[in-house]
């Protein structure tokens, strides 16, 4: 599906899954380039907590010499409002190569695999002023579902970003309610991404 | 893991080093770390096994980038992971030459000018905090309050810019007593406001940063010790001669140290009622003359740095600290006291709830959206101990469905079950027990109504659509409470304060579901929220639960109409008639305003419906290669879709009357004729729609505020109401622009959408095209 919208981007790029086997060759470039656009670094553990658990959802675009152009980083599972959920954590292209179509390429790749491993439905955070992203994945058929206050680390807000793959996603419901009854509090609540920052001080106060 | 330690770093890890080898005989206690306390008491001599190698060796196994990690282990969790050794992560981190600690002196003598210099800065760092950056990047760097509060002092006293003795000629002079007792009372005001914002659930950790890392901010001395400190100082400037301070920098250090003890007292949490509206106008001349002044202090750059988060408990490294410029600061200054100000003027409102939803709706309206703390100061007199959720619940359910009513009768309660269990029940007694028992249920979601009203836009539109769920529930348990109620009123005969409406207490849960429901399609329009392409369906489903709520506010009149003549009739009911009077203005404000949002949302879901169609906005069209109208209809639909009764139409029915004309992108002939046609239904009923929404709005409006219950925000009520009216303007001139044009003549005409706090919507959640040519 995702073949026929994303045309051909530059001819001499190819796309590759990741694979766990090579980390020391991807790794430290895919850190590089998503590190670039990040006011806060992420430890390698949780590049790590994506790479090894959902390999196989990060797909790279890469230059005829090997270079890393672009990257799509993502995870797949069961969320606790009941859906199989796909998470798009990380998506970013070098500069230079932006309005080519690669990152389209890269979130197509990412959502047909997720798709065939029967994901419910795709979620990811982007900033409410990012026109770049919001207009690549609106164009794929994401809505906005909620407009989140100052979620990121540097006080921007976000909007979460939501494509259903199959129908009946809004009515399903987790297996065993009475074990989420604390966090079913607000529906879906807005954990995935947020800063090292808040996080840390959450978990020291508690 | 294989990096060391770095000598002096803080990074302690998440299990606060559980298995330290080296100290086997030394006590949790002595340490700062969370150690886990064992379950066995540690009498037994430890045995020590060195497992080094066998680690070592066990780690060669692993692959590299292997996780090892149980199924508890989440992303939370690796987000909160640190890399030992990287400067951006490791708090003990030192780069070459870099020395751990700062060398400023605070006992070194100042200028007065630059005593008002760091004054000033520390406003800055203030309202830096108060609008979410935390503590550690803001106040807590400036080595003078670190000072004050490292190592913790006992006591006030204790609390200097100094620790155990110095001596005679480092003692600090007048200037460095005045800047401590700013810097304590500075301190106070932190602690006061942390202890508005946490005392219940108002803010969320996106709002604001309540941690202080282990500083203690005197929660337990009063505002009063403070305010005493300020006041001694306060003397002693006045007194102090000429030629040590010159007048001039004497006002400007005067007036701040006013300010803060201003500040201090407004926002003591311990302030009564009663004295709330005092403080804050107090504040106004204090900030004018802050401002003028600003200009004669020196600010002392050295007297801040970032070096003091290594000693916070914190395990970041060290992050700038947060530059917010003088001017901006003081306008989030006049903001919070003009905010707040307002605020105060919740304890004067009329005792209805109805009076109280306005005023926090339109609290919450206000722009700039209001501070944290100012939302929270509110939040904290609605929620005053004073008040009672189940009274102000009551008074609620006789606003609207159980006007002059003996079901809340307030003799009801003063009734005591029959000792003997055998007998039957007063019914009166029953009644009480009926809406007790209702309270009860309803009491949660009731809650939640209200806590949402002071959250963040944001978050007020989230919580709205949990609180919907919980109004549902409500609504479902009404019923047999409600038939429960109707038979005992039957019972007790035919006098007209017995006569109730059928099903009241559903009545009830099921228009204040709908309110909520019509906000939450508001607020994602003023949030952004829709797509173009979504604004015809999304107007369209508001324009359907309008009706719903009209028809159920006509049973409502209906109702208190009938019971009117009967009691009007009757004598001796002078008071229940003057409350029914009132009732069935606010019902017929209602009213008004139900057929207003309803025929305006009819008239724009049409509208957009022909500018889609056209392809008047420009722009590619989504291909949307993985979804579908009916997935994406789900996905909208998603906080309503589970409601009973169903509030979301079956998907066809809703694409038979959204896309009457089949899919956006074909223009079929039935569509070109009646675009060019201005007699066609289409054009008709959208004309008569916003004439309709015109005469119903124009009705709210002279029903006035009083009716609608928003007496005590008359003003911001009558700018809505015009901006609203302003809007049904706005939107027959649009449509005049584009009536029974040909396609081809419609060819240089764009429509714009007018941006989210552009100023040029006249209601933001009323998204009126504007039609341009060329
Ligand atoms: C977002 C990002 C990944 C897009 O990569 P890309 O390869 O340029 O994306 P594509 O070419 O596939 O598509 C981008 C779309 O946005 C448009 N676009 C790009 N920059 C834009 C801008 N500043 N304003 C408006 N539209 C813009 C492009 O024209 C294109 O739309 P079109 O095909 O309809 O013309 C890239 O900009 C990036 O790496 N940004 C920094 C990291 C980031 O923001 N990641 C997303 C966080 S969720």
């Amino acid at each position: 599906m995702s073949d026929q919208t994303a045309q051909p981007a530059t001819d001499e790029l190819h796309y590759v899954q990741y694979e766990v086997e090579k980390e020391d060759v991807y790794l430290p470039a895919i850190r590089q380039l998503i590190s670039k656009d990040l006011s806060e670094p992420y430890s390698i553990y949780v590049y790590r907590y994506f790479l090894y658990q959902w390999g196989d959802l990060c797909y790279m675009a890469l230059d005829s010499s090997n270079n890393l152009i672009g990257v799509v980083v993502c995870k797949l599972e069961t969320h606790r409002s009941g859906t199989f959920r796909g998470y798009i954590a990380m998506l970013a292209v070098q500069e230079s190569h932006r309005g080519k179509g690669i990152a389209t390429k890269l979130v197509c790749m990412a959502i047909d695999a997720m798709t065939a491993r029967d994901a419910d439905e795709v979620v990811l955070e982007t900033e409410v002023t990012n026109t770049a992203s919001l207009k690549l994945y609106e164009r794929l058929g994401f809505l906005r579902s909620k407009r989140l206050h100052r979620y990121y680390l540097n006080g921007n807000t976000a909007f979460r970003l939501v494509l259903y793959l199959k129908p009946g996603t809004a009515t399903k419901r987790p297996p065993e309610v009475g074990d989420f009854g604390q966090y079913a509090q607000y529906g879906d609540a807005e954990e995935e991404l947020r800063s090292r920052e808040g996080i840390q001080a959450q978990t020291r106060i508690t | 893991m294989t990096e060391p330690m770095p000598p002096g770093g803080s990074t302690s890890g998440k299990e606060g080093g559980a298995l330290t080898q080296e100290q086997p005989g030394v006590s949790a206690a002595s340490t700062t770390l969370p150690l886990r306390h064992s379950l066995r008491a540690a009498a037994i001599d430890p045995k020590l096994h060195d497992i080094t190698e066998k680690f070592t060796e066990a780690c060669n196994a692993l692959k590299i980038g292997q996780l090892v990690k149980d199924e508890y282990f989440t992303l939370f969790e690796s987000i909160g992971a640190l890399e030992i050794m990287d400067t951006k992560m490791d708090s003990g981190f030192l780069q070459p030459g870099e020395t751990l600690d700062e060398v400023y002196d605070t006992l070194a003598p100042l200028l007065p000018e630059e005593v008002i210099g760091i004054m000033d800065q520390l406003l800055c760092y203030e309202m830096a905090w108060h609008t979410g950056y935390p503590l550690s990047q803001t106040l807590l760097t400036s080595v003078y309050i670190d000072k004050l509060l490292w190592p913790e002092p006992r006591s006030v006293e204790q609390a200097q810019f100094y620790r155990g003795y110095v001596s005679e000629e480092r003692r600090p002079g007048l200037l460095l007593r005045v800047l401590r007792a700013y810097c304590l009372a500075l301190v106070k005001c932190v602690d006061s406001g942390i202890a508005v914002i946490t005392n219940r659930d108002f803010f969320e950790e996106e709002d604001i940063c309540t941690h202080t890392y282990n500083r203690v901010l005197f929660p337990q001395v009063g505002a009063d010790v403070f305010v005493g400190e300020l006041e001694d100082v306060i003397q002693n400037v006045q007194e102090c001669a000429e030629e040590y301070i010159t007048d001039d920098l004497k006002k400007a250090m005067l007036v701040r140290l006013e300010f803060r003890k201003n500040f201090l007292a407004a926002l003591d949490l311990e302030c009564p009622l009663d004295q709330l509206n005092k403080h804050w106008p107090l504040m106004q001349s204090n900030l004018v003359a802050i401002n003028v002044t600003h200009q004669l202090g020196k600010p002392v750059e050295g007297s801040f740095s970032t070096k003091i988060q290594r000693r916070l408990a914190s395990t970041v490294p060290p992050r700038p600290i947060v530059v917010l410029e003088f001017k901006d600061a003081f306008e989030k200054l006049k903001q919070l006291c003009a905010d707040c100000e307002e605020a105060t003027r919740f304890t004067s409102l009329p005792q209805n709830p109805l009076e109280y939803q306005s005023f926090m709706w339109a609290f919450a309206s206000r722009s700039p959206p209001p501070l944290t703390y100012s939302r929270s100061y509110l939040s904290n007199l609605l929620f005053h101990p004073s008040s009672d959720l189940s009274i102000l619940l009551q008074s609620d359910l006789g606003s609207l469905v159980f006007p002059a009513s003996v079901v809340l009768d307030p003799s009801n309660w003063a009734l005591s079950p029959p000792q003997n269990p055998n007998l039957p029940k007063d019914k009166r007694f029953q009644l009480a027990q009926l809406i007790n028992d209702f309270t009860e249920r309803a009491g949660h979601a009731y809650l939640e109504f209200w806590t949402a009203l002071g959250q963040n836009r944001c978050r007020l539109r989230r919580m709205l659509c949990h609180a919907i769920l919980g109004f549902d529930q409500v609504q479902n348990d009404a019923y047999t409470i409600d038939e429960g109620i109707m038979a005992l009123t039957q019972e007790m005969g035919s006098a007209p304060e017995n006569e109730i409406m059928p099903y009241p207490l559903t009545t009830w849960s099921y228009y204040r579901k709908l309110w909520m429901m019509e906000k939450v399609v508001f607020l994602g329009f003023e949030q952004d929220i829709y797509l173009p392409d979504e604004f015809a369906a999304q107007y369209h489903f508001l324009s359907t639960i309008a009706s719903t709520r009209s028809r159920l506010l006509t049973n409502v009149s209906t109702h208190i109409n009938a019971k009117y003549r009967r009691l009007f009739a009757a004598e001796g009911q002078t008071l229940r008639v003057a409350t029914l009077v009132e009732t069935a203005n606010y019902v017929d404000s209602l009213l008004a305003e139900s057929i207003g949002v309803h025929e305006l949302s009819t008239a724009l879901a049409k509208f957009w419906m022909v500018v889609l169609y056209l392809g008047l906005l420009g722009g590619k069209k989504l291909a949307r290669p993985f979804s579908s109208p009916e997935l994406r209809y789900e996905l909208r639909m998603k906080p309503f879709w589970t409601l009973q009764p169903a509030e979301v139409p079956p998907f066809e029915e809703f694409r038979r009357d959204v896309w009457s004309y089949g899919p956006y992108d074909k223009l079929t002939p039935r569509f070109l004729e009646d675009l060019q046609n201005p007699q066609a239904e289409l054009w008709m009923e959208l004309d008569e729609a916003v004439k309709r929404a015109k005469e119903a709005w124009a009705q709210v409006k002279r029903f006035g505020a009083k009716s609608a219950r928003a007496e005590g925000v008359e003003e911001s009520w009558k700018r809505e109401i015009q901006g609203v009216l302003a809007s049904c303007v706005a939107l027959g001139v649009a449509v005049a622009g584009i009536k029974g044009q040909a396609p081809k003549d419609l060819g240089e005409i764009r429509v714009e959408i007018p941006k989210v706090g552009s100023g040029k919507r006249y209601r933001e959640g009323w998204v009126v095209g504007k039609v341009c040519r060329g």
